[in-house]
């Protein structure tokens, strides 16, 4: 009951923030930890549940921001539209890239995705139909919904970030009771072992890569309709892969709350150093947001979540006395 | 084009690939005995070639020299690395030790900008500085003196494993730390050992590549991703695979660079999936 | 097999609630009011402008560079000088009751999204009354876009890119020349030059690092080549920061190009050049299009390797010949920041003076009222430290008409005028001499 209450407070506090807050910048932060959470999410279903090290997600960011980008600017297609073929076009990419890639294990695999986010983003580069290297200016359009774009006030952005953030909350939540989400634990758990029980392993791990890329590439193209200008660089920075990454691992790898609390603490933190300490131009504030994540690394490596489950152990220990072990 | 070209490209090619060996060298060492991808490896590079630069423009001394105080240095970086950080994260799983490398090199990009500012630097006047010409073909005298220099530290580097008590005390800890402690293998001393020896690698490579290679703070993260898909190439652990990896991938830079400049680094990616498409455990990886 | 539990969901939301209390503690500092009401006859202490620089990062470099210019710029216009230049003889902005500048800077590390939410943040947060900034093209496009959204002068001093004054925008204002007039300055020096010494040059290669900068500066070279009836041989764009240069100097040396021109920033211009040496190559001259031709690191880290290019620029020391209060400026520069001014701190310095004058003479902080003032904007060339005859925005593009570029050739690490002929402070030396034949 309780937790219903702290839930449904925290809903409403949520939502009615950018109304106690009217000033962009706070909302913009608060946007960027939903675009990076439920990134982090998506991550979390290949890297978490499947245990498959991807450090290529920008690619399917990207493909979602130019999917969506090029098809308002060639066809005037809604972003919404351009929203759904971007993430087709993801999945159809992440089963193409992703059925060789899958042949290899581990460290192998990671630096795979590196290398084909590369590959990827070197053909944007040199495409002239996408803009090249100068990218692609999205076309200002009149505000309303249906045009995914709002000129006088950053809610409604922060609004629909909030709305994609929940849908992918209660995706993770679904895929961590479902069948599929038992198949991709196995999977990470050991891959032969999984084989053997019946599991087709390339199958579940190329669904499992699949839905990530629907949703990183939903936050590629919320961002593209967001910021209304894409480049190479810019969307497909391996800075993208590893912070989704970050963000899962520092709340706690294959958990919902994880990438969740992840998200808030590491883009708190770099927006946070930046405004307080970027203006020296003595890059202090990049040191002391990696001191800060090389300190939560080395005291909690399992996670935020696994220290807090750890507070809370001598109670949880009570309970597990009278329950026969799960 | 003619075999002159040819011959000069296929050369430009390998100098650069006896380099990216050297850089992988190191970070397969630790790859191999931890199991741990160093994120901060290029930044270890950096270090070392500020400290040549300092040494160059503070005392006059020429990286050449140099070498023998940024080995020893990265070799301590390595070990304090270890010692502050890893150690303490042994046995969590992989992902909280990318995570902790990762801090590791952020800070450590922009502790060079605050102590040294964004600026480029660069060894002027190296003691083999300009060039020789044989037969046509046009050798830089830093590249060759580097590529000669990265192919005894990398010798050093293989006898040391695979001919030495240590080496093979190193190998045994790579293959299974549960079992080599059993034998009486003092892992810690191990683990300590492969962060120095291959931060160590990378003092020397910065060194070397000091000579000819201009200095700044982001200057790592050019070489870094090149290192890594050595190492995946030639297979994770494998100092052999490091070498053929590294002279592969420069070969194949330089030569596609030649034919398509815009597409050079695709074409080295290509490579790399090719190879591990026939061979997931990379050329001479052992799984 | 575990389940997420309650419990952990629960940490999700308190993250978020974490989240929610960072984002409040964001609004917690008001900014000290701006005397908005017009009807009130005293005027503020200090006028906000917002900078976005990147101050980390591979350009930082460049960035400080620019931030150095405005610093300069500020006190020379809060303080007393006399000096030939906007507002420099009084004490702050006269017609605001001597109210004083102050810069807010923030940090884009060369990201478009971050220069955006930066911007945002100045406007809205920090209360700035104008902007500038942001060096990289791509940021100044993001973060203009806000600027543009919320009614606030946005006046850009170095971004390059030309299409950033054609996208009809009603608050941004670019003082610098942009890479087309670059590209016409150089071409018209090749013609020049035929016609006035008989150099023949027939043709010419391009080689582009492959990011926005380069693409355009390319794209601008190939129009002109074809326009002036140059024969283009070689096309190369190379990746940005890349490790090695060497196949690509191959492919120029095996097309023999009269002359190159090369579009690089200072990491990757540095390899170029030490690759030509180590492959004894020599076009009859390299044309660069600044960036790293124009770093001080350029000449500082090659040495002599660094003399006889030519390149574009927006400014020159050597204009201190010319302009009296240019010399002053650039001495207090280097006793100041202890290094030389460059073409990046020269343009916003000048920048910032105009930004300074106009909201001077809008005589108020009324956003329109300083868009008003920099239409009106007139200044003459003797009142700024630039090679131009002075500053004036068109009317339709904000871009200003009388911003040009000079040529430069490098010699003894010293940067000469050469080009145009009227302002050369040396004979220019054509061809440049073979890696062999210099001392």
């Amino acid at each position: 009951m309780v937790r219903f209450l702290g839930l449904g407070l925290l809903l409403l506090g949520l939502l009615l923030f950018p109304l106690a807050v009217e000033l962009p910048y706070p909302q913009h932060v608060m946007i960027l930890i939903f675009l990076y959470a439920m990134m982090g999410l998506a991550w979390n279903i290949i890297g978490g549940y499947a245990g498959q090290v991807s450090l290529g997600d920008a690619t399917y960011f990207g493909i979602g921001a130019y999917t969506t980008a090029i098809l308002l600017r060639e066809l005037n297609l809604s972003p919404w539209v351009g929203m759904a073929l971007g993430a087709l076009n993801a999945v159809v990419v992440s089963l193409v890239l992703g059925y060789p890639c899958f042949r290899v294990r581990g460290h192998y695999f990671a630096i795979a995705t590196i290398a084909l986010n590369e590959i990827v983003a070197t053909i944007f580069t040199n495409w002239d139909f996408v803009g090249g290297a100068v990218g692609i200016y999205v076309p200002i359009l009149p505000e309303s919904f249906v045009n995914l774009q709002f000129h006088r006030s950053k809610a409604p952005y922060y609004y629909i970030a909030l709305g994609m953030l929940i849908l992918v909350i209660l995706l993770n939540l679904w895929l961590s009771r479902s069948r599929l989400g038992y198949y991709f634990r196995a999977i990470r758990a050991d891959q032969d072992a999984a084989r053997a029980l019946g599991i087709d392993i390339t199958r579940y791990k190329l669904i499992a890569y699949a839905l990530t890329a629907a949703i990183t590439s939903l936050g590629g193209s919320f961002y593209a309709m967001y910021v209304l200008y894409i480049d190479p660089t810019s969307v497909f920075a391996f800075s993208i892969s590893l912070l989704v990454v970050l963000v899962a691992v520092l709340g706690g790898v294959g958990t919902v709350a994880g990438p969740i609390l992840g998200s808030v603490i590491l883009i708190s933190l770099s927006e946070g150093t930046r405004v307080l300490l970027g203006g020296t131009g003595r890059a202090l504030d990049v040191a002391i947001y990696g001191l800060l994540v090389m300190a939560i690394s080395v005291l909690q490596p399992q996670g935020l979540v696994a220290w807090f489950r750890a507070l809370r152990q001598p109670k949880a220990r009570e309970v597990k006395v009278g329950r026969a072990p799960s | 084009m003619t075999a002159e070209l040819l011959i000069q490209v296929v050369v430009s090619g390998l100098l650069i690939g006896f380099v990216f060996a050297l850089i992988s060298v190191g970070l397969t060492l630790i790859f191999g005995v931890m199991d741990i991808v160093n994120f901060a490896h290029g930044e270890f590079l950096m270090l070392a070639m500020f400290t040549a630069f300092w040494l160059y423009a503070l005392f006059g001394v020429d990286p050449l020299f140099s070498v023998l105080a940024c080995g020893p240095l990265l070799f301590l970086v390595g070990v304090l690395t270890h010692k502050l950080l890893i150690k303490h994260i042994l046995n969590a799983p992989m992902l909280a030790q990318i995570f902790c490398t990762f801090g590791l090199s952020v800070f450590l990009k922009s502790l060079a900008q605050f102590l040294w500012g964004p600026n480029f630097r660069s060894v002027t006047e190296p003691l083999l500085g300009g060039r020789i010409e044989l037969f046509g073909v046009f050798f830089g005298l830093p590249q060759v003196t580097a590529a000669l220099g990265a192919v005894a530290a990398t010798g050093a580097v293989y006898l040391l494993i695979y001919r030495t008590e240590l080496g093979r005390a190193l190998q045994a800890t790579s293959e299974d730390r549960q079992t080599a402690a059993l034998m009486g293998i003092d892992t810690e001393k191990m683990f300590t050992l492969a962060w120095g020896i291959g931060a160590g690698c990378v003092g020397v490579a910065g060194a070397l590549l000091a000579m000819f290679y201009y200095i700044y703070p982001e200057v790592g993260t050019i070489f870094a991703l090149t290192s890594y898909v050595v190492v995946a190439l030639g297979g994770f652990g494998s100092v052999t695979g490091a070498l053929v990896g590294g002279l592969i991938i420069g070969l194949v830079q330089v030569v596609s660079g030649f034919f398509s400049p815009a597409f050079k680094m695709v074409v080295v990616y290509l490579v790399y999936l090719a190879v591990i498409l026939i061979r997931p455990q990379g050329l001479f990886g052992r799984w | 097999m575990r389940r997420v539990s309650r419990r952990e969901f629960n940490l999700g939301l308190a993250g978020l609630i974490g989240g929610l209390a960072v984002g409040c503690a964001q609004t917690g500092t008001p900014a000290p009011a701006v005397g908005q009401q017009p009807s009130q006859p005293t005027f503020p202490k200090e006028i906000k402008v917002g900078a976005v620089y990147p101050l980390t990062g591979p350009a930082a470099s460049s960035g400080l560079d620019g931030r150095y210019g405005i610093e300069l710029a500020v006190e020379i216009i809060n303080g007393k000088y006399d000096l030939n230049l906007p507002l420099a003889r009084e004490e702050g902005l006269p017609n605001l009751g001597g109210a004083k500048i102050t810069v807010v800077w923030a940090d884009s590390q060369g990201s478009p999204e971050k220069g955006q939410a930066e911007a945002e943040r100045l406007i809205t947060q920090e209360k700035v009354v104008a902007l500038t900034g942001a060096y990289h093209s791509s940021v100044t496009a993001t973060a203009s876009q806000v600027a543009e959204r919320m009614g606030v002068p946005y006046v850009n001093f170095e971004s390059s890119s030309p299409s950033l004054t054609e996208r009809g925008f009603k608050w941004f204002f670019r003082t610098g020349p942009h890479d087309a007039i670059f590209g016409k300055n150089l071409f018209d020096m090749l013609r020049d030059l035929e016609k006035a010494k008989g150099i023949k040059v027939r043709t010419i290669g391009i080689v582009n690092e492959n990011t926005l900068y380069g693409t355009d500066a390319s794209k601008i070279t190939k129009q002109y080549a074809q326009e002036y009836g140059y024969q283009v041989v070689v096309d190369i764009a190379y990746p940005a920061n890349t490790s090695d240069v060497n196949s690509e100097v191959q492919r120029i040396k095996a097309a023999n190009p009269d002359v190159l021109f090369q579009v690089s920033y200072t990491s990757d211009l540095i390899l170029f050049i030490r690759t030509y040496k180590q492959l004894d190559y020599t076009p009859q001259m390299i044309l660069g299009y600044g960036a790293g031709f124009v770093d001080p690191q350029y000449t500082k880290t090659l040495g002599k390797d660094a003399d006889y290019a030519i390149t574009r620029a927006a400014w020159s020391a050597d204009i201190t010949q010319k302009r009296p209060a240019a010399k002053v400026i650039a001495e207090m520069f280097q006793q100041r920041f202890g290094q030389p001014m460059t073409e990046n701190s020269a343009r916003s310095f000048t920048g910032m003076l105009v930004l300074a004058d106009a909201i001077n003479r809008a005589k108020s902080l009324d956003p329109e009222a300083i868009r008003q003032a920099l239409l009106a904007t007139n200044i003459p060339g003797e009142q700024t430290v630039m090679p131009w005859p002075g500053v004036k925005f068109d009317e339709k593009t904000h871009q200003n008409i009388y911003a040009q570029g000079v040529n430069l050739q490098i010699i003894g690490g010293q940067y000469y005028t050469v080009w145009p002929f009227d302002l050369a402070t040396r004979e220019i030396v054509w061809p440049m001499p073979k890696w062999g034949q210099r001392q």
